[in-house]
């Protein structure tokens, strides 16, 4: 399986930026807001300092403190209401932008191309669904705001402490090479470890689901022990992945609280000896000093988000990683000339060199069922995918009237051939909504007809709510002989010429396969259909029987010449008929 | 590169102990104990990075009155050592506090996660059965975290408390309004900010919901993806997507207010302390009875009891989250099996010469091969449940003659293997899955696979045995999971194999071989096929046929299809006319 790619960080970048472009009017409104918040936070050590000043004077009244602290309490208040709306401000736009992003990354993901999707199996997209997108809502949501503010509170605060006593501030700055070079060591080696820790928690939480859902397999064959160490191994992974992680931090956190404190001790020592020396005032000395240890906090929350930004960024990566697939399907393509499907000559391969179809020449007559059988592994479902015009073959060509399947844009495909796997799946939504997917224009009366083709009409209406019935992952749950029958009235609606249905009654209880192909063979009259077979009435039923084993069609006619022939599929009937057989 | 290591045990715990189930207090109290030491720990070192943040104002206000305002240079110094040496202190407290508390964290959660584990293994279908699977790995992803972060702030909580008790001390020996100002403000402060929690907590709890709505969705999108890019129906879906995603948005945009209220009203409510200190303190300077030194002192210590005040916040709502939390962990160790164990089991017999199925009549003698034919695959999933005793209460079924319910349930799953119509496949490499006892030399699993007609599963593996079976076993198709899970019912080489349509997604080609190599592979021991397929039921010693709950004929394949129609039209599928 070959994965999806992920963006390169000259494509973050760009997506970035063109995400600041579109919401800088939220962006700037929200940054002033905040900075305006930071000013009046500024206030209360400046009036202190004063307060400190008068007092040493010796000329403080009882009416200057009143003043004073009422001075004091407007600035706390105006604080408190600029970040209520900065706040309230930054909470919206981050919902905004993450709305943006994950609606952005479901439509990339269903304009994937159908060869990438089948490649890549639905591991790697489910990841990037569920915790890419969850890592992004933190990321947006809380991380971006956060470290934009604390930017912000940390530059004014800087300011304040320069236009009181720029001679002061400069003590200030003693720290700041121990928290440049710390947390740049910290980084480098801290982010892998928060990424191992992510992957700890995902690997243990699979663990769970695997075993709560699995609990019948797991008493029946008294895998207890074996399930419960393989959790305690998860849980010894996640140990020491949060260990690390805790060690990183153990040599970073001392360096920079101490780098903290230095910068109060340095900044009290040295204005207070420049207040002695009459340099400064007491108060100057005093209001520097307490910016600092109010600088402590947005420089503290600067570098403390700066892994989650970094780990924000690599799930931004994975997510628009996924737009950077494109389908090189043509747009436009020839009108084929008829309905005619040839294969002629095809080979094809997974790996290189090893190929599993081995020159497949064959010509289907529109109208007519043709069944092919097999056994597993024979490159059936392969030289199905290929008529279904999924994926072009390595030589040789599949072509519906003279035009190559693989050439076609996807909604032409559609509307000539349909493959029909044994996956079958059930969307969240009502029964008439995992219809119209097929032909969004469907009537009621289209979907009730395409259900009574199937003969799922009838149970589909004894639903608790009828066809308006709230069906999958989340709602009432189908049994999979029914969710086939839906897939299959799907059909009916799409309209297709062609049909190949690999194994598409294999899941079904026996009972009832019998009975859905009858009723299907009634609605697809006219229709030409290549049933990769798994049960031999099937191929009974059929026109022609194409039997495939090791790459190439060994035997080819209809149900009697084959049995005539007396080759493997006539063997093979006979067992299944329980006739005597000369076979072992 | 690393300058410190850590000395603590390895975790996961292996005295995981038994836990106290009645109330969710009572099981977060269970927990407590079970990690005293390190929570000990932490409320020293809590104690010290408290205290030493707030001596530090102290010590600035020192540095003041007894250095900078009389102009005595040695006392600056002798101050300054003093903030330096407190800031140390702080940064080392701090480091130790923040791993005691990682500790208490990961101790509460991996001990709960253990704990949920073994539940689920030894209680057989209990937890299943009673609450959906979704649930259960959310506990085990939220609720058992939110368990752990009560852990978390425990040694800040008491650092909180003493260092609040501490200022109030200082403040209380210089002026008694300022220090009962502190003494009395901090709590009540505290329960100010309460109601701003409450319309907080059900707002989120709505957004909580529609973003798992949306996760679902587009989870869901993702695993039908390949049936969507087949037959259409993607700018319905993107649709859908959108209009469930803009209701997450504006359930959020509706938080954003109560929670920005709780923030800046977090601000403002320790600005209100610091006022009425910095307002009494003043005052106090005027009068006399305060140097200005001590004024800013106070100013410090209001400005740092934001923090305690803060630590008390964030207590009242992770331990109000780690009692729900609790809950729900509760929930699933409460779930208990129906199947129970007998009050005083006896041996297991010596030879098996049959098992009987009293309500059926269906019976299994000793080296017989017999399939079951019933009208739908559940009944015959119904009989394989009474016969393997996966269901509880009275049931008629004997093991030579004895109830099977006197026998332990260890020695009845060991010698009564049923693999059910869709068995599990686990994460992990193929060896371990088909043997999950060990003793799985390569011969005895190639047999199996063999007789499982799954060597070509093998052959296509990179690594052989040693390949990595994904999560479920996703990366093989249906009809190989059930081949790799026959193979994997023989290597249990139980007496009696009871198989549940163990073919039902292989092709007829694989199936005629897996049928003429069953005899062989379960040579001399029972073995119980529910299935409808002639190329099985032709193989076989003798077809049992269920038809409305009792076993009505019996006998070989071929003579079933000749004398029973009823039988002919299940098995053959041909119409009764």
């Amino acid at each position: 399986m070959s994965s999806l790619p992920i963006a390169s960080r000259k494509d973050v970048v760009l997506h970035a930026r063109v995400l600041v472009r579109r919401h800088r009017h939220s962006l700037v409104t929200m940054l002033l807001l905040y900075a305006l918040a930071a000013v009046a936070a500024l206030f209360g050590p400046w009036i202190l300092g004063n307060l400190i000043n008068r007092a040493t004077a010796g000329h403080l009244s009882n009416h200057e403190v009143t003043v004073t602290v009422l001075e004091l309490l407007s600035a706390s208040l105006l604080y408190t209401l600029l970040t209520f709306f900065a706040r309230r401000k930054s909470y919206i736009l981050g919902e905004t932008v993450f709305a943006e992003l994950r609606e952005g990354f479901l439509a990339s993901i269903l304009t994937l191309p159908l060869v990438a999707v089948e490649r890549a199996g639905t591991g790697d997209l489910l990841s990037r669904t569920t915790n890419d997108v969850e890592a992004i809502s933190r990321t947006v949501r809380f991380a971006v705001p956060e470290w934009l503010v604390a930017l912000v509170q940390a530059g004014l605060t800087l300011g304040a402490m320069i236009l009181v006593s720029p001679l002061v501030a400069i003590a200030g700055l003693v720290s700041v090479p121990f928290l440049y070079f710390s947390t740049r060591w910290y980084l480098r080696y801290a982010t892998p470890g928060y990424m191992r820790e992510r992957i700890s928690y995902a690997t243990l939480s699979g663990t769970v689901a695997e075993t709560v859902e699995g609990s019948r397999t797991i008493d029946a064959l008294q895998l207890a022990s074996r399930q419960n160490d393989r959790l305690d191994g998860n849980i010894r992974e996640s140990f020491y992945a949060e260990m690390y992680t805790l060690l990183m931090r153990m040599n970073w956190f001392p360096i920079v609280e101490t780098a903290f404190s230095l910068a109060v001790a340095t900044t009290l020592g040295w204005g207070g000896w420049l207040a002695l020396h009459h340099h400064v005032s007491i108060g100057a000395a005093t209001a520097v000093t307490l910016y600092v240890v109010q600088l402590n906090d947005p420089l503290d929350r600067i570098i403390a988000w700066l892994d989650e930004l970094q780990m924000g960024a690599a799930s931004f990566a994975r997510l628009i990683g996924v737009s950077v697939v494109r389908d090189n399907r043509p747009t436009e393509s020839a009108e084929p000339l008829s309905e005619t499907i040839t294969v002629q000559d095809v080979r094809y391969a997974y790996r290189e060199g090893h190929d599993v179809l081995h020159g497949v020449t064959l010509t289907i007559r529109p109208g007519e069922r043709l069944a092919m059988v097999g056994p597993s592994g024979a490159g059936k479902s392969t030289l199905g995918r290929l008529i279904a015009g999924i994926d072009a073959p390595r030589s040789g060509s599949v072509e519906v009237g003279g035009v190559p399947l693989s050439s076609m844009p996807l909604h032409t495909l559609r509307q000539h051939v349909a493959l029909v796997t044994q996956e079958h799946h059930i969307f969240i939504g009502s029964v008439s909504d995992n219809l119209a997917l097929a032909k969004p224009s469907a009537s009621e009366a289209d979907i009730r007809d395409a259900l009574a083709a199937v003969d799922a009409l009838e149970w589909a209406e004894a639903l608790p709510e009828g066809l308006a019935t709230e069906l999958g992952s989340t709602g009432y749950a189908l049994s999979p002989a029914q969710a086939q029958q839906l897939a299959l009235a799907r059909l009916v609606l799409t309209n297709p010429h062609t049909l190949v249905l690999d194994e598409a009654t294999a899941l079904l209880d026996p009972r009832a396969a019998r009975h859905l192909e009858r009723s299907l063979s009634a609605v697809l009259t006219g229709r030409t259909v290549i049933a990769i077979a798994h049960r031999l009435h099937t191929a009974h039923d059929a026109d022609r029987v194409a039997v495939v084993n090791e790459g190439v069609v060994s035997e080819l006619g209809t149900h009697d010449e084959l049995i005539a022939l007396n080759g493997e599929y006539a063997a093979l009937w006979r067992s299944w008929r329980n006739e005597h057989t000369d076979r072992s | 590169m690393t300058l410190l290591t850590l000395p603590y045990r390895e975790l996961p715990a292996t005295d995981i102990g038994t836990p106290n189930l009645s109330s969710p207090l009572r099981y977060l109290v269970w927990l407590g104990r079970k990690q005293i030491l390190i929570l000990s720990g932490a409320v020293v070192f809590g104690m010290g990075w408290m205290l030493s943040q707030a001596l530090l104002w102290a010590a600035v206000g020192g540095a003041i009155d007894h250095g900078i305002t009389p102009r005595n240079p040695t006392a600056l110094w002798h101050w300054v050592e003093i903030v330096l040496i407190l800031g140390i202190v702080q940064g080392l407290c701090g480091a130790m506090r923040h791993q005691l508390a990682v500790a208490n964290w990961m101790t509460a959660t991996y001990r709960s996660i253990q704990l949920i584990g073994r539940h689920i293994t030894a209680s057989g279908t209990a937890v299943i059965d009673e609450i959906p699977a979704g649930d259960v790995v959310n506990t085990v992803g939220a609720d058992v975290m939110r368990i752990g972060g009560a852990f978390d702030v425990v040694g800040r909580l008491v650092g909180a408390l003493v260092s609040w008790i501490v200022v109030s001390i200082i403040l209380l020996s210089t002026s008694l309004s300022l220090g009962l100002v502190v003494l009395l403000g901090v709590p009540l402060l505290a329960s100010l900010t309460t109601p701003l929690m409450k319309p907080l907590h059900s707002t989120q709890a709505t957004q909580r919901e529609a973003a798992g709505r949306l996760a679902a969705l587009g989870a869901d999108t993702v695993a039908g993806l390949r049936i969507l890019r087949g037959v259409g129906g993607e700018e319905v879906f993107l649709a859908n997507y959108k209009e469930q995603s803009n209701l997450v948005r504006v359930a959020g945009n509706r938080i954003a207010g109560p929670q920005a209220a709780l923030e800046s009203g977090q601000l403002l409510l320790p600005a209100l302390l610091v006022a009425v200190v910095t307002f009494l303190g003043a005052r106090d300077i005027v009068a006399g009875r305060l140097q200005p030194g001590q004024l800013v002192a106070f100013f410090g210590y209001a400005t740092f009891l934001t923090t305690p005040l803060r630590t008390v916040i964030e207590y009242i709502i992770s331990s109000t989250r780690a009692l729900v939390g609790a809950k729900k962990v509760l929930r699933i160790l409460n779930a208990t099996s129906a199947v129970e164990e007998p009050s005083e089991a006896l041996a297991w017999p010596e030879h098996i010469t049959s098992l009987h199925d009293g309500l059926t009549g269906v019976t299994l003698h000793r080296g017989q091969l017999t399939a079951l034919v019933t009208e739908t695959p559940a009944e015959a999933a119904e009989i394989a449940n009474r016969l393997g005793r996966f269901v509880g209460g009275k049931n008629d079924v004997r093991l030579n003659d004895i109830p099977l319910a006197h026998f332990s349930l260890a020695d009845t799953r060991r010698h009564i293997v049923v693999s059910e119509v869709e068995p599990r496949l686990f994460t992990g490499d193929l060896r371990s899955e088909l043997a999950p006892r060990g003793a799985g030399d390569d011969e005895r699993l190639i047999t199996a696979m063999a007789a499982a007609s799954a060597l070509d599963i093998l052959d296509a593996l990179d690594q052989g045995f040693d390949s990595t079976v994904e999560e479920r076993g996703r990366s093989f198709s249906g009809g190989q999971r059930q081949r790799i899970a026959l193979a994997r019912a023989y290597l249990t080489e139980a007496d009696i194999l009871i198989l549940v349509e163990p073919t039902s997604a292989v092709d007829s080609h694989t199936e005629s071989r897996i049928a003429s190599r069953m005899l062989s592979i379960r040579d001399q021991r029972s073995t119980l096929i529910a299935t409808t397929s002639p190329l099985i039921l032709e193989k076989v010693d003798v077809v049992l046929v269920v038809r409305d709950g009792r076993v009505s004929d019996q006998g070989a394949h071929r003579d079933l299809a000749r004398t029973n129609a009823w039988y002919r039209s299940v098995v053959l599928r041909e119409e009764d006319e």
